[in-house]
């Protein structure tokens, strides 16, 4: 928990993590240690179309279970981006919430093979789960080649990390990757 | 439009030369003999014969319409002159200036000796106002409003009411300090004025935010708000309206005036959300007379607000309750060219309605009663000035509790100072009743002034304090296919990571409503197929709708995508495939047959055709297609080089129509013909220079005796697309739908609008010249 111990002082972490916790502990009774059945077992997240991936983020790499540690990393990425923190010091380690960071964290989750560029299949696939079994997959193809070709700008044929960030840069990235708890 | 005109029509003397038939009442001049009636009396009595009126005029008769289409056109030369002087409309916003010119007019009637109109509440509420909230709630940015309607919210209610309240009690204390012309004045009356004017006009911020181009979280927080005060403002100006003639207020009024804030707005909301979901549903079922489509939207939205109206509910919310509700039900039913037309008759009418509002205003000013107070109207400036810059100061201070995203103070200033005045509260303040209120001159000098402040100063120098300030302006840019693909993505994301925590968040409900609506609402709203198409797939066919359309326009200048896909309605259903049409390659001498076949029916079968229908927009054949061949003539060179540069055709089965209006603009030899070739295809003759031989599609209708062309059952029901069989014209009309009718005349209809011509002329060669050669 070093990485947040930093921000100790910070009401809103501390309530942040209350919450979790406390939905954790409501869940399950396995202590601290989470499988991935516990959250299959999530309603919400069955239906939703990218579930699966969103549950394997939270696992470390070919791990089962994660243990609390790992659980509130990977929720850490959610905080909203505080004002004060900006004038913090520039040495230290980026913090795991910013712009970047949640950024680099919604490519992971389209690149699977880890090589750091969302090549064509992999849209196909995300785009595929998004949009359901109506469309026909040629149709898809055509969208997915004009994303890339869109959003390419090094000519490789897919996306990369930058190429992605520059894409979104109109998205409000930090508002939109936020939650906020208003206990 | 019954314009308070005593006098101003002029009513001519009764001459010998009045019209036969006319309503005058004849004068009867002395030294004439007894004149009777026009219709002769049966008995033949001998009377004198007049001569028989060449020319007369009859102005009575025509009056009001005259007058009103002369108000509406001096306000559109007025529009137009300011344009044409760019100087000045860099500088004054629109709003002054038109304001100036109601003056200036108002003056020019008054000096003449008539009396100006004054701008009526009746004619403000139920004629000028409605097409600029349509029009506003219809193109309200959704996206932007939803995720900031707890700040719009909280600036709308509590806002107007601290306003409200804030104002009626300082005005009160002046009251009382004020002298003897002032003491009568009760707490109740200040409050009632403090309400009409402490509202934000949509109006006003409108006119003068359109121009600044300002960021659109600014723009969405100050409009926003003066849309959802209105609810605030009706329930106050009933609320001590109603008070000021009771002797006593009791705890129970007050607790009653609570709830009614409630009905009225909610109630309002809701009047708007079913006749938005009639209109939707109204709209599925249009699709055999696409001619009256907007005028669904327009009257179902005329008369949710005038339902509103009826009950005391706040009008302006469910209008725009109902724009916003009918919406994407709407859009995803209608025809292109009615989609068009609904956003070009609603900017057109909102324009000319600001226009003659602002006119009005300046009119009226110079028309109505005045009472000048210095102490009354000097203090309700500076203290709604102050009221407002408190109100939004702390507001903000709350607000920015519980926001992602703050608020820094460039921006708060930006909306205090964008709070401004409009002919909302000129119109409130005209209706006060002279009896219970006899101060309402007083109360209307102090209005004009505050909207002629608010409206000049501020209207005037927040251009430059928005440069000053370097505020952050509002991006041009086209939403692009990324980020509506990563965006749905981290929608679906923190759904997830929301539901992982338990924590119900913003992202939670909105998935819950977007489930629903796919479920149940859309298949009951949306004709069709349309109804099963996921978000994503309706954007990225609406983009390429919008792309192929440019490029058409641009004459195939411009970027062509390297990759295109063929997205359409049809495709949706792999399974039921719509009878497509096949375009094989004929053989030189076929074509000469079929050139000499339509060469000597041609000439008859344009007599024939000639009818006329008011109820089908018939475009003129030959204009379309003259234009297009002199279209194609320019876009001829810019072909040649496009040849390599274009846009991919998977080998697909159905053509949709966004690939035959790209391919306008773009090389079609790769365009293959297709396989299965079950059906008919239909003549199409595209007059074209020999240079695009992608115009001189020729499919051939094969006369021996198969039955015609069987419309697909998808295309009567599809929404935004062009018919798949139509020539690809982009000028044809969506009635043209050759479909619909039996092959003949469809056949008959097709050959005559691509006639070139009656005469053989020397582009007639050219166009039978088939592709590729």
């Amino acid at each position: 928990m070093a990485l947040l111990d930093q921000k100790n002082n910070n009401v809103s972490i501390t309530v942040f993590i209350l919450c979790c916790v406390h939905t954790i502990m409501t869940r399950k009774e396995n202590g601290w240690q989470e499988h991935r059945e516990d959250f299959q077992r999530i309603p919400e997240l069955a239906i939703n179309p990218l579930g699966d991936r969103i549950i394997n983020a939270f696992f470390p790499e070919g791990e089962d279970q994660v243990n609390f540690r790992g659980f509130m990393r990977t929720l850490a990425h959610f905080r909203p981006i505080e004002d004060n923190e900006k004038s913090k010091d520039q040495n230290g380690p980026e913090p795991l919430n910013s712009r970047s960071n949640k950024l680099h964290f919604a490519f992971r989750l389209y690149d699977l093979d880890k090589d750091d560029k969302i090549s064509r299949d992999e849209l196909l696939q995300v785009l595929r789960m998004m949009v359901g079994v109506n469309i026909s997959d040629e149709q898809l193809g055509s969208i997915a080649d004009r994303t890339i070709q869109e959003a390419d700008q090094d000519g490789d044929s897919a996306i990369s990390f930058a190429e992605f960030v520059k894409v979104l840069e109109k998205v409000d990235v930090e508002q939109k990757m936020s939650i906020r708890f208003l206990h | 439009m019954q314009l308070s005109q005593e006098s101003g029509a002029a009513s001519l003397p009764k001459g010998p030369l009045a019209p036969e038939g006319s309503q005058e009442i004849r004068v009867a001049e002395p030294g004439r003999s007894a004149k009777q009636p026009p219709h002769a009396s049966p008995e033949g009595h001998a009377k004198p014969r007049k001569a028989f009126p060449v020319i007369g005029i009859d102005y009575k008769h025509v009056r009001i319409p005259f007058e009103i289409s002369l108000w509406i056109l001096l306000a559109c030369l007025m529009k137009l002159g300011f344009h044409v002087i760019p100087s000045v409309s860099s500088i004054v916003p629109e709003s002054c200036l038109l304001i100036v010119v109601g003056l200036l007019v108002g003056g020019l009637i008054k000096g003449v000796g008539e009396k100006p109109p004054i701008l009526k509440s009746d004619i403000f509420f139920l004629f000028l106002l409605p097409p600029i909230i349509l029009d506003a709630g219809y193109f309200l940015p959704l996206r932007p409003f939803t995720e900031n309607l707890g700040t719009i919210l909280i600036f709308a209610v509590v806002g107007t009411l601290w306003n409200a309240f804030f104002l009626g009690g300082l005005m009160y204390a002046v009251c009382q300090l004020g002298g003897p012309g002032l003491n009568h004045i009760g707490l109740l009356a200040n409050l009632l004025f403090g309400s009409i004017i402490s509202a934000v006009d949509p109006v006003a911020v409108l006119a003068v935010f359109e121009e600044i181009h300002i960021n659109e979280l600014l723009h969405i927080l100050v409009f926003g708000e003066s849309l959802l005060n209105d609810a605030v403002t009706v329930v106050l100006y009933h609320l001590f309206e109603e008070f000021a003639s009771f002797e006593q207020v009791t705890i129970l009024d007050i607790i009653l005036g609570f709830l009614s804030f409630f009905v009225v707005s909610l109630g309002g909301v809701l009047v708007g959300v079913i006749y938005g979901v009639i209109a939707a549903f109204t709209s599925r079922f249009t699709s055999h007379i696409r001619v009256i489509e907007p005028l669904f939207v327009f009257l179902y939205s005329y008369m949710a607000y005038l339902s509103a109206e009826l009950f005391h509910l706040s009008g302006i919310m469910a209008l725009i309750a109902a724009g916003v509700v009918m919406r994407p039900y709407v859009e995803a039913n209608i025809s292109h060219k009615s989609h068009t037309t609904i956003k070009y008759f609603l900017k057109m009418w909102s324009s000319v309605s600001e226009t003659l509002i602002f006119i009005f205003l300046g009119v009226s000013t110079v028309a109505g009663h005045h009472y000048w107070n210095w102490t009354f109207v000097i203090s309700t400036l500076f203290f709604c000035l102050i009221a407002r810059v408190l109100g939004v100061l702390v507001l903000t201070w709350f607000i920015n509790k519980f926001r992602i995203v703050k608020l820094t103070p460039k921006d708060q200033f930006i909306i205090a100072y964008g709070g401004l005045r409009g002919a909302i509260a000129f119109s409130l303040g005209y209706l006060l009743d002279y009896h219970h209120f006899d101060m309402r001159d007083m109360f209307l000098t102090a209005i004009i002034t505050v909207i002629f402040f608010t409206v000049f100063v501020q209207g005037m120098t927040i251009r430059p304090l928005v440069d000053l300030l370097a505020v952050k302006k509002k991006q041009e840019t086209k939403r692009s296919i990324n980020e509506e693909i990563h965006t749905q993505f981290l929608d679906h994301l923190l759904t997830g990571i929301e539901d992982i925590c338990g924590h119900y968040g913003h992202h939670h409900w909105k998935d819950k409503l977007n489930r629903f609506n796919k479920k149940y609402v859309k298949k009951c709203l949306i004709a069709g197929e349309r109804s099963k198409e996921p978000q994503l797939i309706a954007f990225y066919h609406k983009m390429e709708m919008k792309q192929a359309i440019e490029l058409v326009e641009s004459g195939g200048i411009g970027k062509i995508p390297s990759a295109v896909s063929t997205v359409s309605i049809q495709n949706i259903n792999p399974q039921t495939l719509p009878l497509e049409r096949v375009l094989p390659a004929l053989s030189k001498d076929k074509e000469e047959e079929i050139r000499k076949i339509l060469r000597t029916n041609l000439q008859k079968t344009r007599q024939r055709l000639r009818s006329y229908n008011r109820h089908t927009l018939v475009a003129d054949p030959y204009e379309e297609a003259w234009n297009q061949m002199l279209l194609r003539r320019q876009k001829a060179r810019q072909l040649e080089q496009k040849m390599n540069n274009y846009l991919t055709v998977p080998a697909h089965r159905v053509d949709s129509p966004t690939m035959s209006r790209a391919r306008i603009g773009s090389d079609p030899l790769a365009y293959e013909p297709k396989e299965d070739s079950e059906n008919l295809p239909i003549i199409t003759i595209d007059p074209a220079s020999p240079q695009s031989p992608e115009s001189a599609e020729l499919t051939s209708e094969e006369p021996k005796g198969c039955s015609g062309l069987p419309p697909s059952p998808e295309e009567d029901e599809e929404g935004l697309v062009m018919r798949v069989k139509e020539p690809s014209s982009p000028g044809t009309d969506d009635v043209f739908t050759p479909g619909n009718s039996d092959s003949p005349s469809n056949q008959r209809m097709l050959r005559c609008l691509s006639d070139p011509g009656p005469r053989p002329e020397p582009e007639e060669g050219e166009p039978f010249i088939p592709k590729g050669q």
